[in-house]
Parts: structure tokens; C-alpha cells; sequence
């Protein structure tokens, strides 16, 4: 995928926040496509996908002001804004998602692509290093979490495993994912 | 729960990013968000690395629609009708039934339809953090607020909303709802305020608010309001 470059990223929300609306007319153009993937993987439905892309790009015009660039990683900001709200969307329009909607193989995820994506860019290989070294089932449930939006519960039934099991198993891959970032 | 923790705070936050971290508990972490500035460094660092996962997806070019609709909803410089979708029918469900009635006895009723809503702020964090959003009817006599992210205030206390005129004392626009949405009409000296108001601010208040008329409790949100006049 094409890669939106994080300065340039930075400084449409910089001319967002003085009120360009040609440049939110850009920043759209560069992420809106990447966001909408993002939404339908959570939402499953592109009417509803699409809904809350409009109410990103809507927050994201509010909120540019409040963008701090110290914070840096604008697409960071963007990609988590998106997830958000695609999670309270879920709660409210979601109560539970249908198997046969979700990839509970680990091999229909997006793994390799962001393997790829991430080769070519030479950025987030830590991460993906890191993730390799978590054991492939635990690895799979981050990846449902975090990729197909799922809870607890809903994870538990997509791979077949006790809830309380499936708990544990986030939060102590979660553990090893900090300590293998920070070493 | 102790959050000054930094493992239980690299926990919460960690889940929070992940998507894991659901209802209530969801819901004080955002909470912890708006008031710790350690809590957002420990959410961004996650979103920071997590982010590096979203990159393996095929980009889905959206329908046209939906620029139009931003446009739309930001700018009230697009004509077209909206494209909604069934997600929302339900939302548009009064309007439309509004419109039939207008059709049918004419302008009187046409007058009835409330003029457009625009939107005036949004409050939250710094980061992706939406809590409230404020909205206000054209020509300023009623504002709308809408909980879009609810951070339920500690027991006993309530979120003031104070506009900030220039080179004034601030001015109360009443509590933040703590869920759902509300529309209150304003004073004749609120509408002065927020016409001359170029912030906005929410106060930890005692529950019902202010005794004192002017924000007593700490400060959390300080935000820029975004339609002019």
C-alpha cells in the first residue's frame, strides 16, 4: 500500500487546524482508503464502514487543533481514531459478529501483507519481531483483537478456547510484547 | 485501582489500544485519559507500535458519497441530498416525517423543521478521545450536546461547560450530560458569551455545578471553539 509520509501528514492537519479545507480535501485522498480498510475489517459492512469514516474525517477537522505534533506519528492518530470509534460502533450495532464473518484462521489475517508492507518501509519490523516470537495461537487472538476488532468473548468462540484462557492469554502476550519492545 | 501504577497503567492502555478493554472499564480509561497526561503517553506509545498492523491491508477506495457527506456535515457547502445509509435511517426517520408533513399543509409547518445544526466543538483529550460534541442551531439560541464518549464524572461531581469570551470572566453553559444527548436553550447572557467566545472550557465541578458561579474545580478540557459568529 502507499505509505502516507508522516510529514506530510503533519502538515495537512497543521492547515487543518487553520481552517484549509483543501487540505482536508488531501488528507482525505491520502488516508481515507487506508482508514475505510481498517473500518470494514472491524465493521464487516461497508455502509456501516463508511459511516464512520465520515465521522472520522469529521472529528479529524474538529480535532486537528488539537493534533501535537510532538506526539508525532500522525497516522498512529488517525488509525486509532478510526479503531475507536469502529469499537463503539460495534457495542451499539454489533452485539456479536457471526463466525463465519470472522477470519478465525490465522492465515486469512493480514499477517504476510503487513510482513510485507513493513520489509519495504524498514518501519514496525520490531513489532512484527516481536509478534513472531509470541506463540502462534496467542499471537492469533492479539491479531483478531486488534485486526477484526474483537472482544474477549467474541475471540473465545471465533478460536474455541475458555474465556478466562483466552483473558490470560492477551494479557501475558501483551506483557511479553512490551518487554521484547523496550529490550 | 491504583493507576499510578505503571504496569497496571501499561496494561489498561495496552488493552485500551488492542480493543480489548470494553464497557465500563473502557469508559474510566478514557476517564484516566482526559486527567493523566502519564496515561496518554503509555496509550500513544501502544497506538504507536500497533499501528504497524494496519498497514498490511488492501486500501478500499470509498463511495463519493462520503467526502460529499463531510463536506456536507462540516462545511453546509454541498447541495445534494445525503447518501445514508440503512445504518442511520433510523436517525432520519423524524426528519423524513417532517418533510411529508411540510409537503402536505404547506410553509407554516415548514417553519416548524429546527434550522440546521452546526457543529461548535468538540471536547475530549488530546488524543482520539471524543466526549463531547457540542452543537448549536443557527441563529445561536439552542445548544446541543451529544456524548460521544462518555467519561462518567467521579461520584459527587458534575462537568461544567464555560464559555470563555475574550477578556472575560468565564461564563457557565450549564453540566455536561454525563450520557445520551440534551438541547438546552440559551440565556440571553450565554448566547453574548458564546458569540464572544473564542474557547471553551469543562470543569470538575461538585455535583449540580459551580456554588460560586465561576469554575472552582480543576480545568480538563480547553478547546477552541470552531464556528465563527
Amino acid at each position: 500500500m502507499h505509505e502516507p509520509d508522516s510529514a506530510e501528514l503533519e502538515a495537512l492537519l497543521a492547515r487543518c487546524a487553520t481552517g484549509d479545507r483543501a487540505a482536508l480535501e488531501t488528507l482525505y485522498a491520502r488516508v481515507a482508503p487506508m482508514l475505510l480498510a481498517v473500518l470494514m475489517r472491524m465493521l464487516k459492512r461497508r455502509d456501516a464502514a463508511e459511516d464512520a469514516l465520515q465521522d472520522v474525517f469529521v472529528s479529524v477537522w474538529q480535532r486537528a487543533r488539537q493534533f501535537d505534533p510532538i506526539r508525532g506519528r500522525p497516522l498512529a492518530w488517525l488509525v486509532s481514531m478510526a479503531r475507536y470509534r469502529a469499537i463503539d460502533l460495534q457495542r451499539a450495532a454489533r452485539p456479536a459478529v457471526a463466525l463465519s464473518e470472522v477470519s478465525t484462521s490465522a492465515a486469512d489475517l493480514p499477517w504476510e501483507a503487513a510482513n510485507e508492507a513493513n520489509d519495504m518501509l524498514g518501519t514496525g519490523a520490531l513489532l512484527l519481531r516481536c509478534l513472531e516470537q509470541i506463540a502462534a495461537p496467542q499471537r492469533h487472538c492479539l491479531l483478531l483483537a486488534y485486526q477484526e476488532g474483537l472482544s474477549h468473548s467474541e475471540i473465545a468462540r471465533a478460536v474455541n478456547e475458555p474465556l478466562g484462557t483466552v483473558k490470560s492469554w492477551v494479557r501475558r502476550s501483551l506483557l511479553a510484547l512490551r518487554r521484547c519492545l523496550e529490550s | 485501582m491504583n493507576y499510578e501504577q505503571p504496569e497496571l497503567l501499561d496494561r489498561l492502555a495496552a488493552e485500551y489500544a488492542l480493543g480489548t478493554l470494553r464497557g465500563p472499564a473502557r469508559r474510566r480509561f478514557e476517564r484516566l485519559c482526559v486527567q493523566s497526561s502519564a496515561a496518554r503517553r503509555t496509550l500513544h506509545r501502544w497506538e504507536d507500535d500497533w499501528v504497524h498492523l494496519s498497514r498490511g491491508l488492501a486500501p478500499v477506495q470509498p463511495s463519493a458519497g462520503v467526502w460529499t457527506n463531510v463536506r456536507r456535515q462540516l462545511f453546509g457547502d454541498v447541495a445534494a441530498p445525503p447518501r445514508r445509509s440503512r445504518w442511520r435511517t433510523w436517525q432520519l426517520a423524524a426528519a423524513a416525517g417532517l418533510v411529508a408533513v411540510a409537503l402536505v399543509v404547506g410553509l407554516f409547518v415548514r417553519q416548524l423543521v429546527p434550522p440546521p445544526l452546526q457543529t461548535l466543538a468538540i471536547l475530549g483529550t488530546d488524543s482520539a478521545h471524543p466526549v463531547w460534541r457540542l452543537e448549536r442551531r443557527l441563529p445561536l439560541a439552542a445548544l446541543r450536546i451529544e456524548v460521544v464518549g462518555a467519561v462518567p464524572p467521579a461520584a459527587g461531581r458534575s462537568y461544567e461547560l464555560w464559555a470563555l469570551p475574550r477578556g472575560q470572566a468565564p461564563v457557565s453553559l450549564g453540566l455536561l450530560p454525563a450520557a445520551g444527548r440534551a438541547e438546552r436553550t440559551l440565556s440571553e447572557p450565554q448566547r453574548a458569551a458564546l458569540l464572544a467566545a473564542d474557547k471553551l472550557a469543562v470543569s470538575v465541578e461538585p455535583a449540580g455545578g459551580s456554588p460560586t458561579g465561576s469554575p472552582t474545580g480543576p480545568i480538563v478540557i480547553v478547546t477552541n471553539v470552531l464556528a465563527a459568529g
